[in-house]
């Protein structure tokens, strides 16, 4: 990829400085979201097992929390994160500068207006109340409106590469950039200015959730997993000629397997089995991707750990494959039939959202931070924190929601325990959730607190230049 | 894989074939879904909401009840929804025709709505109440207290709608919302049996054949 070459270097600086300033908006408002809607999140989960819990506020009703945490979580957080990882890697492997950036700066705060007022807008009883589409209509004008902006800046960067090759972290992004705003933008017509008829909002909304996850959190995980993993290791990805069909293989699959929500539901039966068929067929991407990094991984993992942006990585890899088992689990009958509607379905989502993508963010972000600010992270002792706290919490809600969920499913297939039997069994479940929820709230205190140190432009402190080795030589065979 | 327009035009593809083979094709089969007309009573199934009750459907979608609350009842024998008696029958498509914003819901935290108005203790109290002080009806459920105005009550002056009056003379009066809402709770009774809606039943000859 990059011969450590000094003119390669210079051109590689400049192309850090450009993308600068709006990487440091969006991943600074998405660290900020990242806390507010922990802190909501927190509030929520704290409600399942205290219901009084802010409860006589009628903004803070469970009902209106808990959306609006999830919608400040995936807006706020996970598309912002997107865009900063998406318009930085995109410029790099395009081997082109990030142009007339200040259009960018627009947009992020178009965007984050529109978050901001989607959020107020579901506390104070605008929500629509469909799946991730909570934010009251005028809101998603906004959003799409600023994401045009960004959308098209991803494309027109890769459109003035510098490069002949194409790298499978550029498909990965150049899809979850197109794939966002279709998606989008035909949930928002087919549920909220047009409205489609009785089941099929079901339907529209399942599809929609299903991609946001599959086509959007994902493949930018996966791009980040793509690039990082041979950019540190010094080793080309392994097998790397079937990169592209697992690409097309989850494209594919990822768009199809929303129905597997519907299992059982009042829709048409061919609906659940063509997405409970997608999560089977998947599986075969899934094996591609794992030839692909655990193949690189193979035999270096020790030297993996010693990168913290590969550690965060490794988290996320092992939640991909997890969360692919999860699916398939949840698409065959017998298990839906026991797990679909309890804390097992919730894990699903959470780890994807949590899991495999803010994992794959947090170690893209311990990568080019220091590279587009020049500086070095001032507190190692922060970043140790945050990964400590990223694996413990990631356990504790595993535990929670998995054996949680596990335990509410037993319940509620015996017809005899009483439904309020049921909600005083999950109450130890529910209490280790909001302790997971602390400790990855503490870990991004500790980043935002580093992150507030490298990117402040004021070097009051006296945080150190940064000094980058050249990245390891890929062990490419000569032809 | 170098050639961008290549790249677009499979990511074009891709979401294409997802968004018209599922939700298209869903829409093409369901979306003109109409009453069903009793042959013999010549009335027609589902009966629509009331004005009141479908207000009462936009404080249900405001208040976020879907967050704990699934609104389907799945067949008999997956899962235990008709042995908790949830509702006598499978939800189906039809079901739901009468509702502007279809909630069907992915968690129960909380039990099943999809007939919540056909349960014999179902009156407008229950649920007044079920608001109010969830505590000691439902566990785990918060108190919807904003729903309610709570006033020094006049002596011989008490409202009729009037919740209860507390021992220290405050009447408690559900608000035109909570009102709304109740309407729409008892509004929710599938009851109807369409031609569809039978059971898939597995007789015991079927499963003796297979094995």
């Amino acid at each position: 990829m990059n011969p450590p070459d000094d003119n390669d270097r210079a051109e590689q600086l400049e192309i850090d400085a450009s993308a600068k300033w709006p990487v440091l908006a969006f991943f600074g408002s998405a660290l900020l979201w990242l806390l507010a809607g922990g802190a909501l999140q927190l509030g929520a989960s704290i409600q399942l097992h205290t219901p009084s819990f802010l409860a006589d506020c009628e903004w803070f009703t469970h009902g209106r929390l808990a959306p609006a945490a999830q919608n400040a979580f995936v807006y706020g957080w996970g598309l912002n994160a997107g865009f900063a990882f998406s318009l930085w890697l995109m410029a790099r492997l395009s081997a082109t500068a990030l142009r007339s950036g200040g259009w960018l700066l627009v947009a992020a705060v178009f965007w984050n207006l529109g978050v901001a007022l989607g959020v107020i807008g579901i506390m104070t009883g605008a929500s629509t109340s469909y799946e991730l589409l909570e934010m009251p209509h005028f809101v998603s004008l906004l959003l799409l409106g600023s994401y045009l902006l960004i959308g098209v800046w991803i494309v027109t960067t890769f459109g003035v590469r510098n490069t002949e090759n194409v790298y499978a972290s550029q498909w990965y992004i150049l899809g979850a950039a197109f794939w966002f705003p279709w998606l989008y933008l035909a949930a928002q017509r087919m549920l909220i200015e047009v409205p489609v008829r009785g089941v099929v909002q079901a339907v529209a909304n399942a599809w929609y959730v299903n991609g946001l996850l599959g086509l959007w959190f994902v493949p930018l995980a996966l791009a980040a997993a793509y690039y990082f993993l041979p950019k540190i290791l010094g080793r080309p990805i392994r097998d790397y000629y079937v990169a592209v069909i697992g690409f097309w293989w989850l494209a594919v699959c990822a768009g199809l397997a929303g129905g597997s929500r519907l299992i059982g539901g009042p829709v048409p039966a061919w609906v659940s089995t063509v997405g409970a068929v997608a999560n089977f067929l998947v599986v075969a991407g899934v094996v591609i991707v794992g030839v692909n990094l655990l193949g690189t991984l193979a035999g270096h993992v020790s030297a993996a750990q010693k990168s913290t942006t590969l550690r965060f990585i490794l988290l996320g890899i092992g939640a991909f494959f997890l969360t692919a088992a999860l699916n398939f689990a949840l698409s065959l009958r017998g298990f839906a039939e026991f797990a679909q509607f309890t804390l097992i379905t919730e894990l699903r989502d959470w780890l994807v959202l949590y899991a495999v993508f803010s994992t794959a963010m947090f170690g893209a972000a311990y990568f080019f931070l220091p590279r587009i600010t020049g500086k070095v992270w001032r507190a190692p002792v922060l970043i140790k924190a945050h990964y400590g706290a990223a694996v413990l919490g990631i356990l504790a809600l595993i535990v929670a929601l998995g054996a949680g969920g596990w335990q509410q499913g037993l319940l509620l297939g015996n017809e005899h325990v009483q439904f309020a039997d049921i909600t005083r069994a999950l109450v130890p479940f529910l209490v280790l959730r909001s302790v997971g929820l602390i400790l990855l709230l503490i870990g991004h205190a500790a980043f935002l607190i580093n992150f507030v140190w490298i990117a402040c432009p004021v070097n009051f402190r006296g945080t150190e230049t940064a000094v980058f080795r050249h990245p390891p030589a890929l062990e490419l065979h000569k032809t | 894989m170098k050639n961008g327009l290549l790249i677009f035009a499979g990511a074009f593809a891709t979401i294409a074939l997802s968004w018209t083979g599922v939700v298209l094709s869903a829409h093409r089969q369901l979306g003109g879904l109409k009453q069903f007309k009793d042959p013999i009573e010549e009335s027609l199934a589902p009966v629509p909401l009331t004005g009141l009750a479908d207000q009462g459907r936009a404080v249900y979608q405001d208040l976020g009840c879907v967050s704990c609350h699934t609104q389907q009842v799945r067949r008999e024998g997956f899962g235990s929804d008709i042995a908790r008696q949830w509702g006598t029958r499978q939800s189906v498509a039809r079901d739901y025709i009468r509702e502007k914003t279809v909630l069907i819901g992915s968690s129960r935290l909380g039990p099943d709505l999809r007939n919540v108005g056909a349960r014999g203790y179902a009156n407008a109290e229950y649920f007044y109440n079920l608001l109010y002080s969830p505590e000691r009806i439902a566990a785990g459920m918060p108190a919807y207290k904003f729903l309610f105005d709570v006033h020094k009550a006049i002596p011989g002056q008490v409202s009729n709608r009037a919740l209860k009056v507390t021992s220290d003379g405050y009447e408690i009066v559900p608000t035109r919302r909570a009102e709304a809402l109740v309407a729409y709770l008892q509004s929710l009774k599938d009851t109807y049996e369409y031609p569809e809606a039978k059971p898939f039943v597995e007789t015991p000859e079927k499963k003796e054949g297979g094995k």
